[in-house]
């Protein structure tokens, strides 16, 4: 759905593997994303990585009874992904920032910092009833040269 | 993800292609790794030209086999690295713990 530069895009996935190599599908249906310049292109496809990824592995742990639901809306001005799972969520106080010497080796625990890094707005809601949501948003006002990038 | 093998020499360039998400096709690379350091190489360079994606489980992959090579007293250099790779390292930091390289062949000459 979209008119005039902005529009909207809903996709409930499965929860397995091949979803997170569909994600560049999934932002090639934002009409926007298109449009934006190569680094910002990067920066959300990172965030947006990032989530569904949370979502399928550490949310749903790959429970292909559950469903992973992304949800992008846009304008002339900014991005907006959601990522929904049926998980139980976590402890964001256990979030480690992996630039440290101490975590800089680990192999995990990169995920949520990427998407802090890269997006402008990055929250949480959690409830053991209804899952676990992360919304996102991205300043895009001044990134769409149209040349886009390399997705 | 498919991983392939060539020697040049005593290095061992490891092709990767395919988006490297984690997921049981990332052991593909850690068991190449490991076959080789068990022969005895010490020597490699990943190449990352057919790997378009990669996400932070795909990272941890990575990391998982530079650590295997330090601990077999090796070395792990990474060509043809994307932007959107590249981006990462960079907000990862790990572009001070990875050796990049535009190409193979400056990758195997840094040996």
């Amino acid at each position: 759905m979209s008119d005039a530069g902005s529009g909207s895009q809903r996709l409930v996935l499965p929860s397995e593997y091949e979803t997170l190599e569909r994600v560049d599908e999934i932002l090639l249906g934002c009409e926007h994303f298109k449009t934006l310049d190569g680094k910002t292109q990067n920066e959300v496809a990172l965030a947006m990585i990032e989530a569904v990824t949370n979502a399928v592995v550490h949310g749903n742990r790959l429970d292909k009874d559950k469903k992973v639901t992304v949800n992008c809306e846009w304008d002339p001005d900014e991005i907006r992904i959601s990522v929904h799972d049926e998980g139980e969520g976590f402890d964001e106080s256990c979030v480690w920032d992996p630039t440290d010497e101490e975590h800089c080796m680990k192999c995990s625990g990169r995920g949520v910092f990427i998407m802090r890094a890269t997006m402008d707005e990055v929250e949480f809601e959690m409830s053991e009833e209804t899952g676990t949501t992360v919304r996102m948003r991205k300043i895009t006002k001044g990134a769409g040269d149209g040349t886009g990038g390399e997705v | 993800m498919k991983v392939k093998t060539q020697m040049e020499g005593d290095v061992a360039i490891v092709h990767v292609s395919g988006k490297l998400m984690g997921g049981p096709e990332s052991e593909n690379l850690r068991n190449e790794i490991k076959q080789l350091l068990d022969k005895g190489t010490t020597k490699f360079v990943v190449n990352l030209k057919g790997v378009p994606w990669i996400n932070s489980t795909g990272l941890g992959a990575l990391m998982a086999v530079y650590t295997s090579v330090q601990r077999g007293e090796g070395a792990l250099k990474l060509a043809h690295v994307s932007d959107r790779i590249q981006s990462l390292f960079m907000i990862t930091k790990l572009l001070t713990i990875f050796d990049t390289y535009a190409t193979e062949k400056e990758a195997i000459e840094s040996f």
